[in-house]
């Protein structure tokens, strides 16, 4: 009995519970906000939905937030069961696209709720797209702290209405054609009356261009003179085109709200500055309108030509080099990668070198470049140009220092950076060497190469090359000294034969010499016997050949009917027969007659 | 032929014999100490090494049976395919290189000397044209030495382990494919420390100097 009594106080005290929740409930209408996903990528939208429990009468704000463009897409009543209260809730869901990449922070609803953070990452970054494997990725980082105290920048306006600035920073020196200047684009949206930013930033002058500008820009929050300010900042390089003084300032499109009514009566919109009370009031109407940044002067000179490097390629700004080389001992004919890293900051796409080119006794290729930059303008960074080098004698050899030349904007001149020499050990190449390698070591087991070898021979007479002697030049005199002798020899047989000279007649030319002889000595012994003997005998063997006869035919009789009786070789023979017979003498002159006539016949030919 | 144009042949002969003798310079090959270089490679287990080292000896002594069988067994144990000269081969590698020289030489006296005394007399016809064919064939002798070794000189071995081969001339080149060491490929092209070579399945690719060795060296 006492525990049904129990049983009843405890169901009672719950049903008082409830009753005082709802009530609670009722006196004091929830209004929260949610957004799906938290973390989404630049060209993406997210579902933010604004869901209030209770009568329905409290007010819902749209949210302004730089950046990011809220649409509504729908709105649903239901009646939810809290705690067995039915309560009914009335919720508007908006599309949140954003415009460009950054951590966003949605503001409260209410002024006792939590404003909620919307990541947007740029869809290129791979940093922090999911994981291909599946695994989430990493939480939002928590928004940035809104910072207090600050003021307008320097030099700096405001838009008429107070909206937006527009700061650009560039360096306080004077600048050089084809250097890169690192700017900064700051833009300063109060929050609640800019309600989108309609593009990216661009300069006012056509002698500039814009390096690099990214669409991910870095975003801030801060109280500038009290308002609550979103900044937007862009940091990029200039590429300076032409020489000259040139006013330079930046432009952004913005779409912000316009009061339509007196400023005196909107001054309780500004003293709030909360985009509540001007919905509320519907103050304000959008328009879009170009903020530009003050115009400031940039004083562009071109590069000096006094002093300039031959190996200059148009690289400015301040650098430093390095350099080694792998690997330090290598056979001849091994490639070695020859290293050179540039260091610094500066306008990195000029920077270039060639490195070595045609030296001594190495053989050089053409370098390739990569670049490694530390920051996202691409201006900070380490250059790395790798040359493959092959040696070509064996040694130790020294490769020599290099040297990069840049233009210092801040000195002035140019300058050349020069690297320490190095020290590479070189042997000699494997197929080159005629030394032995060493036979594998003791106790080791013998490769398979060498168990079935024959013996090794015994040392023999050596050659200077292995092409065959008939291929070396120094054999060549050989067989053409060889040619030459055998062409003369043949030449002179030919020469001492005569061409076309029947053989018969140069045996008697030999004969003639002979008995030339004999007469010439008849003649001195006054012998006239032996003297004409001896020229018919050889003019004779001269017919026979000539008249094709045996030279016993040849006889007076035979001359007289061939040559006449007026020819002086009859007129020999008959003084021959003469002298024969009837031992006729001659004195010196008939000798010396008769044997110019038979030498005239026999050795000058000029018988008929 | 009289005495003194046989006079001046011989010593046109003696004088060229001394200045190739002079000219010789410093002896580094002799087929004897190549094949014991390459049987001390084959030994440290570098076949490539040692393949070339025989073929280097067999340019010297092409007839010498231990250099031949070396070699076959090295390349056997490489497992590279065998290599069997033909017919044409063999008779022409009967001497050595050094002396089909000197028979080239003598077969060009020979038949000089028969075509002069052809000019001179019309006697020993039948003993004049044997030695004329004998002189030509002597010289023929020496043509089919030089056809049959004149690939050789333009041919390689591959001294590396494993020899990428190239597409281009350079050593970023994209390798096409990889030969075993040992392997005999003949050279096409030079370029830059590479050499355009070919294989004897007909693929073709440039290859690093610092791999392979040419059989003669330039």
């Amino acid at each position: 009995m006492s525990s049904r009594n129990q049983s009843l106080r405890l169901a009672a005290l719950g049903l008082l519970a409830a009753l005082v929740a709802a009530t609670a409930l009722a006196d004091d209408p929830l209004v929260y906000a949610t957004i799906q996903p938290a973390q989404i990528l630049l060209g993406e939208s997210a579902q933010f939905t604004i869901t209030n429990l209770g009568d329905g009468t409290n007010p819902i704000t749209m949210p302004v937030v730089a950046g990011l463009k809220f649409e509504i897409i729908g709105r649903t009543r239901e009646v939810q069961l809290i705690n067995g209260t039915l309560l009914p809730s009335s919720s508007i869901v908006m599309r949140v696209t954003p415009q460009i990449a950054g951590i966003f922070t949605i503001p409260a609803v209410t002024p006792k709720a939590q404003p909620l953070v919307l990541q947007v990452n740029a869809a290129s970054s791979a940093a922090n797209v999911p994981h291909p494997n599946g695994r989430i990725a990493p939480p939002p980082p928590p928004p940035p702290p809104i910072l207090s105290g600050a003021s307008i920048p320097k030099g700096v306006r405001l838009t008429d209405d107070g909206s937006a600035y527009v700061r650009l920073g560039i360096p306080k020196r004077e600048v050089f054609v084809g250097e890169s200047v690192p700017i900064e684009i700051e833009v300063g949206m109060r929050s609640g009356f800019v309600s989108s930013l309609n593009g990216l930033p661009k300069l006012s002058d056509d002698n500039f261009a814009l390096n690099n500008l990214s669409h991910q820009p870095e975003r801030t929050e801060k109280l500038i003179n009290g308002e609550p300010f979103v900044l937007l900042t862009w940091r990029s390089t200039l590429a300076v085109i032409k020489p000259g003084a040139f006013p330079l300032s930046a432009e952004v499109p913005l779409t912000v709200k316009i009061r339509t009514r007196p400023k005196q009566q909107s001054s309780l919109d500004d003293r709030f500055g909360d985009p509540f009370w001007q919905n509320l009031f519907g103050a304000t109407v959008p328009k879009d309108i170009n903020v530009t940044s003050p115009a400031q002067e940039l004083t562009v000179h071109e590069l000096p030509a006094q002093g300039r490097p031959a190996d200059f390629h148009g690289a400015i700004g301040t650098f430093s080099i390095a350099s080694d080389v792998s690997p330090t001992k290598a056979d001849v004919g091994d490639p070695l990668t020859l290293r050179m890293r540039v260091t610094g900051s500066g306008n990195f796409d000029r920077v270039d070198s060639s490195m070595l080119e045609h030296f001594g006794q190495w053989k050089t290729y053409p370098p390739k470049s990569s670049f490694n930059t530390s920051d996202p303008l691409s201006f900070s960074g380490m250059k790395t140009f790798e040359q493959p080098v092959i040696a070509t004698k064996p040694g130790v050899q020294e490769l020599p220092a290099l040297t990069f030349s840049y233009f210092d904007p801040n000195t002035r001149h140019y300058e050349t950076a020069r690297s320490a020499p190095l020290s590479v050990s070189i042997s000699p190449a494997l197929a080159d060497s005629q030394v032995a390698p060493q036979a594998p070591t003791t106790g080791l087991p013998e490769n398979k190469y060498a168990a079935g070898l024959r013996p090794d021979h015994v040392e023999t007479a050596a050659t200077s090359s292995l092409m065959p002697l008939y291929l070396q030049a120094k054999f060549l005199p050989v067989p053409s000294i060889v040619v030459l002798a055998f062409a003369a020899g043949w030449a002179s047989a030919r020469r001492r034969r005569g061409v076309g000279e029947p053989e018969p007649d140069r045996i008697a030319s030999r004969t003639a010499k002979r008995v030339l002889g004999q007469m010439q000595g008849a003649a001195r012994a006054g012998d006239a016997v032996l003297f004409f003997d001896s020229a018919r005998t050889a003019l004779q063997s001269v017919l026979a050949a000539r008249w094709q006869l045996a030279p016993e035919e040849i006889t007076t009789t035979e001359v007289e009917g061939r040559v006449g009786a007026e020819n002086d070789i009859y007129e020999l023979f008959a003084l021959a027969d003469e002298a024969k017979y009837s031992g006729r003498n001659l004195n010196a002159t008939d000798f010396a007659r008769w044997l110019r006539v038979v030498r005239r016949h026999l050795v000058s030919d000029k018988t008929t | 032929m009289n005495n003194r144009m046989r006079a001046a042949l011989v010593f046109s002969l003696l004088l060229g014999a001394v200045a190739v003798h002079a000219e010789s310079g410093p002896t580094d090959y002799s087929a004897a100490r190549l094949y014991n270089l390459a049987n001390s490679y084959a030994r440290a287990g570098k076949p490539g090494m040692a393949i070339l080292n025989y073929e280097r000896a067999s340019l010297l002594s092409p007839n010498d049976p231990d250099v031949q069988a070396n070699l076959r067994y090295v390349r056997a144990s490489a497992h590279l395919p065998p290599e069997t000269p033909d017919a044409f081969d063999r008779v022409a590698t009967i001497a050595s290189p050094l002396w089909i020289s000197w028979i080239g030489v003598l077969g060009l006296a020979i038949a000089g000397a028969s075509v002069i005394a052809g000019q001179l007399s019309s006697r020993h016809r039948l003993l004049r044209g044997g030695a004329t064919l004998l002189g030509v064939s002597m010289l023929g002798l020496t043509l089919c030495n030089a056809m049959a070794l004149w690939p050789r000189f333009h041919q390689g071995v591959l001294i590396a382990a494993s020899a990428p081969v190239r597409v281009s001339p350079v050593p970023m080149g994209d390798p096409l494919f990889t030969l075993p060491e040992g392997e005999k490929v003949k050279v096409t092209a030079e370029h830059e420390g590479f050499a355009l070579i070919e294989t004897r399945a007909g693929r073709a690719g440039w290859i690093a100097h610092s791999n392979f060795a040419p059989i003669v060296p330039r």
